[in-house]
């Protein structure tokens, strides 16, 4: 099992030109650590007008910046929103190249369509059209890295023959990744070849079912890069504490305001009525998560808050039901102070990170 | 933290009806027919939003004319405006105003469920390409809005957010105010999509000074059975909801 970060950079209220820069410096900080301390990728969103939640609309700047700073973590955009209201294709394929190339081949690509009425709204798109024009974009973006000419004519884009520049350093191409909220979307990654990037935290059961069919289907996939992703990645909260109580009490109050302003946005299907979107979206699914039933069985097993054998007793559960590698929030609207984050960093890396030292190599590869 | 509405629920009393208990027995309301057109609003509506509440991101407001051919107190027409907002962290709508097509029927919802509701003459009628609904109170119209272009989708595909209003009560025999949870249960039938418009719009008869309409959204027709159920919840108006709520039941 491998581990990495995952930020939506939250600044709470109020909103000065320090506090967001502090958020920004503060995730430089842990990712430069992370990096040192054997973590193996840092990913990044991208949202845009998500008040508090999210302040991250350039993720490649961010993760520029990662790379900067740091030596062997690879840096995952995502999710980029391929909607064409909100980036040209040849756009991505352009800045995904360059990042590729500043960070000596680092890259992991992230691909989504946005579950927000806040956002699509925003720019102005169908929420009806977003699954298909996501379609779309995966099956030209690895050919617009790959092919010396590319030309496209299509529903949502076009192009003439033109050379897109620069090509991305890794070889073939960096892997790829879909965004999965909606009930279905981790098929619709396995029919492309793509790998599963998951962004509800669920319970085992529910997950465990959900990777064997993901693992089926993708035996069968027609992939739309050259090679096949087929690893599974899950997202969870990460603080990590010697006092298991400590541990779980601090991590709790960050999990529940990153749940409490999740909430406060607007999904689509709250809005909009369409069958695009036929589950709640993240938002509700973490509120769900987090105020529900399950929420109870969520905070004592699933989520990795707490002493490190608490940590490795709910990691192992993720590895038996097939989860190849955990992405990390550790923190939200800095509810946790930043040396305490390093810390929960370093204990991480001390105590729970040998524990899967010696386990099987993920059951997915990417190459 | 998100920031909050501003409404200080006092400054709206006078206008409040007053729940005599929270035990009137529920409504069942079969062969509804729900008409609901949601916009984008300006931030000043947030004046309009209880102190306990956040406003959605965006803000938006929701009419919902609904259609009961059946209830306990007979047929009758509803029309609510609702501003869209949180209640900690569950989407709610905040009943700025409402209108009822019978005496019976504005009775029953002002002192079963506390919603402000006022007699009005309200209609949904159907043509050929929109459904439109029309709201008059004292004979002048406060209300002509539409869903247009109506296309079939699924009843899975639509989601209702459940309501609160404002009420006076009675608590521990002092009068107070308190919001009132309502929240129905829905069986689709059927369901049809289409653009929002308005073309008449009384602010002031609605309660919405302030409320600007910016951004259609999208409307909604459906035919469920659903109904109004027991008050289970009930909040302070001034505290956040995440420490204000009491359950009834």
């Amino acid at each position: 099992m491998k581990f990495g970060l995952f930020y939506e950079l939250s600044v709470p209220r109020p909103w000065t030109r320090e506090s967001e820069r502090t958020v920004y410096d503060n995730a430089l900080e842990q990712v430069k650590l992370a990096d040192e301390l054997g973590f193996d990728q840092v990913w990044a969103v991208e949202h845009h007008f998500l008040e508090e939640y999210s302040h991250c609309p350039a993720p490649e700047l961010f993760l520029t910046a990662c790379a900067m700073v740091t030596r062997q973590i690879r840096v995952g955009h995502g999710i980029i929103v391929c909607v064409p209201e909100f980036n040209h294709p040849i756009k991505i394929a352009e800045r995904t190249a360059v990042l590729d190339i500043l960070s000596g081949g680092r890259l992991d690509v992230g691909t989504g369509r946005s579950a927000t009425w806040t956002e699509l709204a925003g720019f102005n798109a169908n929420p009806d059209d977003t699954k298909k024009s996501w379609d779309e974009f995966v099956r030209c973006l690895p050919k617009m890295w790959t092919s010396e000419q590319y030309a496209y004519q299509g529903e949502f884009w076009s192009m003439p023959s033109r050379t897109i520049l620069p090509k991305v350093y890794q070889r073939p191409h960096p892997p790829l990744w879909v965004a999965v909220t909606s009930p279905g979307t981790e098929l619709d990654a396995a029919d492309r070849g793509m790998g599963s990037l998951g962004l509800t935290f669920g319970g085992f059961a529910e997950q465990e079912k959900k990777i064997a069919e993901y693992r089926r289907r993708i035996q069968l996939c027609t992939p739309v890069g050259e090679f096949v992703n087929d690893q599974v990645s899950t997202v969870n909260f990460l603080y990590c504490h010697e006092d298991d109580e400590v541990g779980r009490s601090r991590g709790r109050g960050m999990a529940n305001t990153f749940n409490y302003l999740a909430t406060q946005l607007t999904s689509v299907r709250e809005a909009f009525p369409a069958r695009s979107y036929p589950s709640l979206g993240l938002l509700p699914q973490l509120r769900r998560q987090a105020t529900g039933p399950e929420a109870n069985e969520q905070a004592g097993e699933g989520l990795c808050l707490g002493g490190p054998a608490r940590i490795v007793n709910a990691l192992k559960r993720w590895e038996a039901v097939g989860v190849d590698r955990v992405n990390f929030l550790l923190n939200t609207a800095e509810a946790i102070p930043q040396a305490d984050v390093l810390e929960s960093l370093r204990l991480f890396a001390r105590e729970v990170m040998p524990a899967f030292a010696e386990s099987k190599s993920p059951a997915g590869s990417s190459h | 933290m998100p920031i909050f509405g501003e409404l200080a629920a006092e400054s709206v009393a006078a206008r409040l009806p007053t729940l005599p208990s929270f035990d009137a027995p529920a409504w069942t309301l079969p062969g509804a027919e729900i008409l609901q057109l949601a916009f984008e609003v300006g931030e000043r509506t947030r004046a309009l939003l209880p102190r306990a509440m956040h406003p959605a991101i965006p803000a938006y407001a929701t009419w919902v004319v609904a259609c009961y051919p059946e209830s306990p107190v007979g047929p009758f027409v509803l029309a609510q405006l609702r501003l869209m907002g949180r209640a900690g962290a569950h989407p709610r709508g905040y009943v700025l105003a409402a209108y009822a097509s019978t005496p019976d029927a504005v009775r029953g919802l002002r002192e079963g469920w506390g919603f402000p509701a006022a007699l009005g003459s309200v209609a949904l009628r159907r043509y050929h390409d929109r459904v439109v609904a029309s709201v008059a109170r004292d004979g002048e119209r406060i209300l002509e809005a539409a869903l247009v272009g109506p296309e079939p989708i699924s009843g899975a595909d639509v989601q209702y957010i459940h309501s609160v209003v404002l009420a006076r009560v009675e608590d521990a025999g002092r009068p107070s105010l308190t919001l009132v949870q309502i929240d129905p249960h829905y069986t689709f039938h059927r369901a049809e999509r289409g653009r929002p418009s308005v073309s008449t719009f009384d602010r002031g008869a609605w309660h919405a000074e302030g409320l600007d309409l910016l951004h259609p959204i999208a409307a909604s027709l459906c035919a469920c059975d659903t109904d109004l159920p027991q008050i289970r919840f009930i909040m302070d108006p001034e505290t956040p909801v995440v420490r204000g709520t009491r359950r009834i039941r």
